[in-house]
């Protein structure tokens, strides 16, 4: 019961923070009405039993919008925390297809047959769900997991507008490097 | 009334200060940090922090103003102290920490001064605007000399829109711009710098001295000296030490810095020549002070001939700290006089030096030159 | 999963883990205050908390121009909140809040919270310093973030446990600090990190007049610094189940150990604080990612490949 009604009060936690995301006039406050409706969401999953699932989404989503605010106020030319601005771009698109797609999800959460319950829930949650998404794949996600990093890595390698003869010099052995910002480590 | 003063006895047991110079007034000050440290008290960094603001001699026009907007800014309860001369430090303090505990005094001053913070209206005029915010009225930080911006002149608040430009990796990037100074904590007294910021690396800087005081004055401040003791270049040099390693964040190290500073003003030699060697193996000892300050500033021979700046200036903010050290020891060792090349670096030159570095390293690069407004070493060097 | 080797408590006791823990950050205050007195060759300052917490309890709060005063309120507060959380999966002995089987995450998670507050208290401020002090502080948290994030990961691995009663029980043969010092270092950056606290304290620096500070005065002041003090204190206490073997320990019961060893490792930190400069942030993000992230997930491996190796 007590959980039930918690589970509603978060969920209109999650959406009404969703929609602020629009309605607000600062990046920050955009921003972190998006985390709060996160962190909602991570909440209920919490409360669906998944602990691991539920923390991790929190954990994710309030370093990712930390991180994403100064993304948000770098990106925008003018002092935003300063100036209300209108959060919406394209509104008559973008309300169309949000519409589509809630209505789609919506009717699928609600058309799809469900399967009952067989048998009752394993002792370690965590443990089961990882055995489930990962058990068999472990090889193809011990793998992904590198080349995820090496493709961030060399994307920034190639936008980087310095390579390593601006740094090093035209025969690379010029030492420390020429950075306009050293950093700690003294290469 | 029995809580509330109570409560009142126990907060001014942990009184903050923030101390305003009036450049030249360095003796008046360091008895100021000296006593109040005494008091168990300490210094406030910005006005939001302090509780009683003391005015170390008697201000000119420009700081006047500004010194009357930080006590603006004083949250309450608040006590200014006007100190003329570091004789009067002891009563000034004692005068406040009563004034402090007096809580129907501040419950009137509380509903009598502006409710809002606001930006003054003269604050716009020209460029001058911006300097007058000290460093405290980030509210207004995008002043400047800019009038409109691209036909749209929005100013939400009264706060210009930031201007962008080319950074130094040819991206577009917005313009801040923010003075420091004059009061700023361990800052040059009277100095100001008003930069143009991109991010936190400084692309273009002005230096200025509040009030004009460019030329050599020295009202008051051969009488705030003090009268006997060693060489006032010691004191001035310990304070300027103190000053780089509290930017540095060793606080055991400032503080030993300071003691010594306060040592050798009141002329206790022996105590002046212990903390000077404990600071000196404190200073050599730490790696990790010499890699945060390694290659801050690095002036090889041509950079110094190309700002005129003396050989002792030579190298990176590390070897300026090492070199100063060494130049108190010999000073407070008595066992050397203070060598003739001794000129100080003149504040117009900060500028060029601070340009293009990130805002902390302009603060270590400042704090690591012998600069001149201090008259104590003018009157030694550079003319 | 085997029996919980930790009773939990009921919810009532979360009153008495919240005073042990403020009275922690009392003592950390207080040693700090002593500490800065000797340095500064004044006496006292043992009572110095009380006087610092009177006086910014007298001051008025104040605002700025065109603040955003509901996120930096925001700011501030979080802070006093998020540390009571964090003791929430600690267990003090045999006993605990919440036995949740996934307490390192959840330590983890709310250490991560720090990151929105810090910069929401630097940015509401609508202040230049402010701004930095936030900026600062991020620029610091990629550094020491994910070199934290391992050096958590390698106690679960040798406990085979995300639950922090678990890890603290699989270290009743000989102390994970033992064989994971490298982990422990880290960890404890990590902690210093987290809490704004001495070489990670630029954010609050004294170059930029106390940056995230710069304008907070009376309450607001006081509950973001009281914040900073519980944040070390909770981090101090995590690192007690651990690395330092929880409870473990002669003659006493092992409540009184694991205050113990938090006060000791509590006392460490403070003292250092004074001695250590500010790492800049510029310099130390190169030593997060190619000193400290590469030991963290060497020290993973080494404990991985020991846990192989016993079976």
């Amino acid at each position: 019961m007590l959980v039930g009604i918690v589970f509603w009060v978060l969920a209109v936690v999650a959406v009404t923070a969703g929609a602020a995301v629009f309605v607000v006039d600062s990046m920050a406050r955009a921003t972190y009405a998006l985390a709060l409706s996160f962190i909602a969401v991570g909440v209920q999953i919490l409360l669906l039993g998944q602990s691991y699932l539920g923390i991790i989404t929190i954990l994710m989503m309030v370093m990712e919008m930390a991180v994403m605010a100064v993304y948000m106020v770098m990106f925008m030319g003018m002092n935003p925390a300063l100036m209300p601005m209108d959060m919406t771009h394209g509104k008559k698109t973008a309300i169309v297809a949000s519409a589509g797609v809630f209505v789609l999800l919506a009717a699928g959460a609600l058309l799809v047959p469900w399967p009952q319950r067989r048998g009752v829930p394993p002792e370690d949650l965590t443990h089961a769900l990882g055995l489930e998404i990962m058990g068999e794949k472990m090889l193809v996600m011990a793998v992904v997991g590198p080349v995820m990093v090496a493709t961030i890595v060399a994307g920034v390698v190639l936008a980087a507008h310095r390579t390593r003869y601006d740094r090093f010099g035209d025969d690379l052995r010029r030492r420390p490097a020429d950075d306009p910002q050293p950093g700690g480590v003294g290469r | 009334m029995g809580l509330s003063g109570a409560l009142a006895r126990l907060a001014v047991r942990a009184t903050r200060v923030l101390v305003v110079e009036v450049p030249g007034h360095w003796a008046t000050r360091m008895e100021v940090e000296h006593q109040l440290l005494r008091r168990g008290w300490r210094p406030a960094w910005t006005p939001a922090d302090a509780d009683v603001l003391a005015v170390c001699g008697a201000p000119g026009p420009e700081l006047s103003e500004l010194v009357d907007r930080l006590w603006e800014q004083m949250p309450g309860p608040r006590v200014r102290a006007d100190i003329t001369s570091p004789g009067t430090v002891g009563s000034a303090l004692d005068a406040a920490a009563a004034l402090l505990l007096d809580t129907p005094h501040h419950r009137t001053d509380a509903q009598e001064r502006a409710q809002e913070p606001e930006i003054p209206e003269d604050a716009d005029h020209g460029g001058h605007g911006g300097m007058d915010h000290g460093e405290m009225d980030h509210g207004e930080m995008d002043h400047g000399g800019h009038g409109g911006h691209g036909g749209m002149d929005m100013a939400p608040e009264g706060i210009p829109l930031a201007e962008g430009g080319e950074d130094r990796d040819g991206l577009e990037m917005d313009v801040l711009h923010l003075p420091l100074g004059p009061v700023l904590p361990f800052w040059p007294a009277g100095l100001v710098l008003r930069c143009s910021l991109q991010g936190d690396v400084v692309v273009n800087a002005e230096a200025s001295m509040v009030d004009g005081r460019n030329d050599d004055e020295d009202d008051g401040a051969g009488a705030a000296g003090p009268s006997a003791g060693p060489a006032p270049a010691a004191v001035v040099r310990c304070d300027q030490v103190m000053a780089l390693l509290a930017l540095a964040g060793v606080e055991d190290a400032a503080a030993c810095a300071r003691r010594a500073r306060d040592a050798l003003l009141c002329g206790d030699e022996d105590a002046a020549r212990d903390a000077v060697e404990r600071l000196d193996r404190t200073v050599r000892r730490s790696w990790l002070l010499r890699s945060s300050l390694r290659g801050v500033l690095l002036l090889d021979r041509a950079g110094l001939e190309r700002h005129g700046l003396p050989g002792h200036c030579r190298g990176d903010a590390h070897d300026r700290l090492l070199s100063r050290v060494e130049r108190i020891r010999a000073e407070a060792g008595g066992t050397e006089p203070t060598p003739a090349e001794d000129g100080g670096v003149p504040w117009a030159v900060v500028p060029d030096l601070v340009t293009g570095l990130e805002l902390g390293s302009v603060r270590l690069a400042v704090a690591s030159l012998d600069l001149d407004p201090h008259p104590a070493v003018q009157a030694v060097g550079h003319g | 999963m085997a029996e919980s080797v930790v009773t939990t408590v009921p919810g009532g006791w979360a009153v008495l883990a919240g005073i042990l823990l403020c009275g922690l950050a009392f003592f950390a205050v207080a040693l700090d205050a002593a500490l800065s007195a000797r340095a500064q060759g004044t006496g006292g300052g043992w009572g110095a908390p009380l006087g610092r917490a009177a006086r910014l309890l007298r001051q008025r709060r104040r605002s700025t121009v065109a603040a955003d005063t509901l996120l930096w309120r925001i700011g501030g507060a979080g802070m006093l909140v998020g540390a009571f959380l964090m003791i929430a999966v600690i267990p003090l002995g045999e006993w605990t809040l919440a036995d949740l089987d996934v307490g390192v995450v959840w330590f983890n998670t709310v250490d991560v919270m720090v990151w929105a507050l810090v910069w929401l208290a630097g940015w509401g401020a609508n202040s230049a310093h402010g701004l930095v002090g936030g900026y600062r502080f991020l620029a610091h948290g990629l550094a020491y973030e994910l070199p934290l994030m391992f050096a958590l990961v390698a106690p679960a691995i040798a406990a085979g446990s995300l639950a922090v009663g678990d890890v603290a029980a699989a270290q009743d043969g000989v102390w994970f600090v033992v064989w994971m010092p490298v982990a422990f270092l880290v960890f404890l950056i990590g902690v210093t990190g987290f809490s704004v606290w001495g070489p990670f304290a630029p954010a609050l620096a004294a170059d930029i007049g106390g940056g995230v500070l710069a304008e907070l005065s009376g309450v607001d002041r006081l509950v973001l610094q009281a914040g900073r003090y519980l944040f070390l204190t909770a981090g101090a206490a995590f690192s007690v189940p651990l690395f330092l073997g929880g409870g473990a320990g002669p003659v006493l019961p092992g409540w009184a150990w694991v205050l113990v060893k938090t006060v000791a490792v509590l006392a460490v930190l403070v003292w250092l604080r004074r001695k250590l400069p500010l790492l800049r942030p510029d310099r130390f993000m190169e030593i997060g990612w190619m000193v400290l992230l590469p030991a963290a997930v060497l020290q993973d491996l080494v404990v991985s490949l020991v846990v192989v190796w016993k079976g």
